[in-house]
């Protein structure tokens, strides 16, 4: 069995070079932590009027791991505080799938050795001086098997110009992309409550073989994160059951990521669909991914 | 849609976590899972002991940062002494085995709740962590009440902030007074479950 995201970190330390020598990236972890946390920009300069992508980097030391939006069964999402410039707006963070992580009976997921976090930032028509400061307030927790929380100040300050060239840092977000989870209509979902748990109901893309696949929940207390997904061959569909957390609450939707290995590769797919009571339809019509 | 080739990957690892143990849980509504353990003065304790009262666990780990907030500034204590003073019973559970963060002793379970001013009933040391198992604790805390009649009434949060800041306590929804205002009162638990937050129990693998 192979280490997840051997492939992701031999593409990110070749890189790591270039983006410590990058002026105007900073980074401050307060001493004894065991991840840094810095601010990146996937281009060399603003633009105004365009939009920018940055990302919170954040390092790990081996063996500790930081939180997915939905950490699990413990944990706590990585959250950041913006300081921006007069007219400047931050969205949500990008979440690229995580890895899960099994503590005896209890399953958290998250990141291990490196994450980059993309935000997409809106840049006003125009922007003042010849340089802007982007910074933020990055909160997280690490865990190794005992957790700390970790907090650092970020930022990162970017010459104002007509035309931006991709930064040296870029392949970081070149390859956090790559694990962002997509929409995609060739693939649709259906969800019901089935006894003790959820059915999601998976239709690949035509003429493409599900093998094996994983669903990260995003919607809150609703599943059980620790028990096995069982995915099951329906004609042309697939079902994965998945349980229910006994003290969960009720939910008439089912969100999450679907990661898929099927014939034509490994997919990481965005699912929102409505969850509906009694057993889930595998052949009439199915509710379409939004 | 670009092909991700390293989802495959993951799937190798996920497939390597196995298949999971069956996780039995405290559930609101049914009645509470038995045990007996032995408290930090030697004394064994069973649920049954305390029939026809309302009773309280709280699953501790000192170490543990939200544990700390919520310690550290007096909260939890606070909620002891107020509810024990009416005539709650108030469980304070470590699940933590062995050589993990957070195992105490009986002797370090006394001097720490000494030095923290705690004020639970008993602390109840659940090293093989079976209790931990039977209830579905996941986190410390992870709170769960139980009526006079043996029924688990709320499991969840100790309140709606999950964070380590302790100035966060102030503006929390405090969940566990809700309940047991209600349920001291004979009324029905109206937020019966929350999502529990904390670190993981620390829990022999």
């Amino acid at each position: 069995m192979l280490p997840f995201g051997r492939f992701s970190r031999g593409v990110l330390s070749a890189v790591a070079g270039l983006v410590f020598a990058v002026p105007g990236a900073s980074a401050q972890a307060p001493p004894g932590r065991h991840v840094k946390a810095s601010l990146v920009a996937e281009t060399d300069a603003v633009r105004p009027g365009q939009p920018l992508t940055v990302g919170i980097r954040l390092e790990m030391e081996k063996g500790w791991h930081t939180y997915w939006r939905n950490p699990g069964d413990s944990g706590l999402p990585t959250r950041v505080k913006w300081e921006l410039p007069a007219g400047f707006s931050a969205g949500e963070i990008l979440w690229p799938y995580p890895e899960p992580f099994r503590t005896g009976p209890l399953v958290s997921y998250g990141y291990e050795h490196e994450v980059l976090l993309p935000v997409e930032m809106r840049v006003p028509p125009a922007v003042p001086g010849p340089q802007v400061r982007i910074a933020g307030r990055v909160d997280w927790l690490e865990c190794l098997e005992a957790c700390l929380p970790g907090r650092a100040d970020v930022s990162l300050t970017l010459p104002v110009r007509a035309a931006a060239a991709p930064a040296p840092q870029a392949a970081l977000f070149a390859e956090a992309r790559r694990r962002l989870p997509k929409k995609d209509p060739a693939w649709r979902f259906s969800a019901s409550s089935a006894a003790g748990g959820v059915s999601l109901v998976v239709r690949p893309p035509r003429g493409t073989d599900l093998r094996e696949a994983y669903f990260y929940p995003v919607t809150p207390r609703l599943l059980d994160y620790a028990q096995p997904q069982k995915l099951t061959r329906e004609g042309a569909a697939h079902r994965l059951a998945l349980a229910r957390d006994p003290n969960g609450a009720p939910s008439d939707r089912l969100a999450g990521v679907l990661v898929a290995g099927t014939s034509d590769g490994s997919w990481a797919v965005e699912v929102d669909v409505p969850l509906v009571s009694g057993p889930a339809r595998t052949s009439l019509k199915q509710e379409r991914n939004p | 849609m670009k092909r991700l080739v390293f989802v495959a990957v993951a799937l190798a690892v996920l497939a390597a976590l196995g298949p999971a143990p069956a996780r039995a849980a405290a559930v609101v509504g049914q009645p509470a899972p038995a045990f007996t353990l032995t408290d930090s003065q030697g004394r064994a304790r069973s649920l049954a002991d305390f029939e026809g009262m309302v009773v309280v666990l709280e699953w501790w780990n000192f170490e543990c940062p939200f544990v700390a907030k919520h310690y550290g500034s007096g909260n939890m204590q606070k909620l002891q002494k107020e509810w024990t003073a009416k005539g709650v019973v108030w469980l304070t559970v470590s699940s933590s085995a062995p050589g993990k963060q957070g195992h105490v002793d009986g002797a370090r379970a006394n001097e720490l709740m000494k030095e923290k001013g705690g004020a639970s009933t008993a602390v109840l040391l659940d090293h093989d962590g079976k209790a931990g198992k039977a209830y579905g604790a996941k986190t410390t805390p992870h709170m769960f009440v139980i009526d006079a009649k043996g029924t688990v009434v709320y499991a969840g949060g100790i309140d709606d902030k999950p964070s380590t800041d302790q100035a966060d306590i102030a503006t929390a929804k405090d969940y566990v007074s809700a309940a047991l205002a209600e349920v001291t009162a004979g009324k029905s638990v109206t937020a019966a479950t929350s999502q529990p937050y904390g670190c993981s129990v620390k829990y022999a693998e």
